[in-house]
């Protein structure tokens, strides 16, 4: 088993590239996988835990809390979500806050990374 | 070295792929990429099928949530599940990249 880093700056809103880095993180988890998904830019947005489920509407980020119980890591650009005005206390339990440098990093370590645009 | 893209969108920008040297090459079609290798213009195929020596996969459920089936994917490409595509990415494709 591998260890595949994703890191990710698509809108939660009018990409799907979100889904599928979603859908990519749990097959890979289920496979057996380490994977961590560092979101920066717009992206962020998938971990406040605020958000409404509307019907035909995308909803990604609802199935987030179960991926993080399986062991998904997922860390988001602390500047990005200061600058959208999502606070630490505004996110899934369980998601980190940190820098571009632990991206970086954990890309750097891993066996597989991917970057995933706009 | 080996490498895996994925083509996201229909757009033809297949100079970044020409330019593209591995030792060996995936290309993986999905969300809209998956257009690349079902819809034909002027009875032409999308020329990312004409990179010669890459092996070309689309996922299935992005073909079906499209309303395609393996029946319309042109024969260079082979279709695959997420499953398969994790496989793919984890054992056979060293470098990733994402146009």
């Amino acid at each position: 088993m591998g260890t595949l880093t994703i890191g990710t700056f698509a809108s939660l809103v009018g990409s799907m590239n979100l889904d599928f880095v979603v859908k990519l993180s749990e097959t890979a988890l289920d496979k057996g996988h380490e994977v961590n998904l560092w979101l920066s830019g717009n992206a962020i947005m998938l971990v406040n835990k605020d958000q409404k489920e509307f019907k035909d509407y995308s909803h990604p980020g609802i199935g987030l809390p179960t991926l993080i119980e399986k062991g998904l890591k997922v860390v988001v650009c602390d500047a990005c979500a200061m600058a959208r005005g999502v606070p630490k206390e505004n996110a899934i339990e369980g998601t980190k806050f940190t820098s571009m440098e632990w991206y970086i990093a954990y890309g750097a370590k891993g066996d597989r990374m991917l970057h995933v645009g706009g | 070295m080996s490498m895996g893209l994925f083509v996201s969108d229909l757009r033809f920008d297949e100079e970044t792929l020409t330019r593209i040297e591995a030792s060996k090459l995936g290309v993986f079609f999905v969300e809209n990429g998956v257009y690349h290798a079902v819809l034909k213009e002027d009875g032409k195929s999308s020329p990312f099928l004409d990179k010669a020596g890459a092996n070309f996969y689309v996922l299935n459920e992005d073909l079906e949530t499209r309303g395609f089936t393996g029946d319309d994917v042109d024969g260079r490409a082979k279709v695959i599940d997420m499953g398969e595509l994790v496989d793919l990415i984890m054992g056979d494709y060293e470098k990733l990249g994402w146009l």
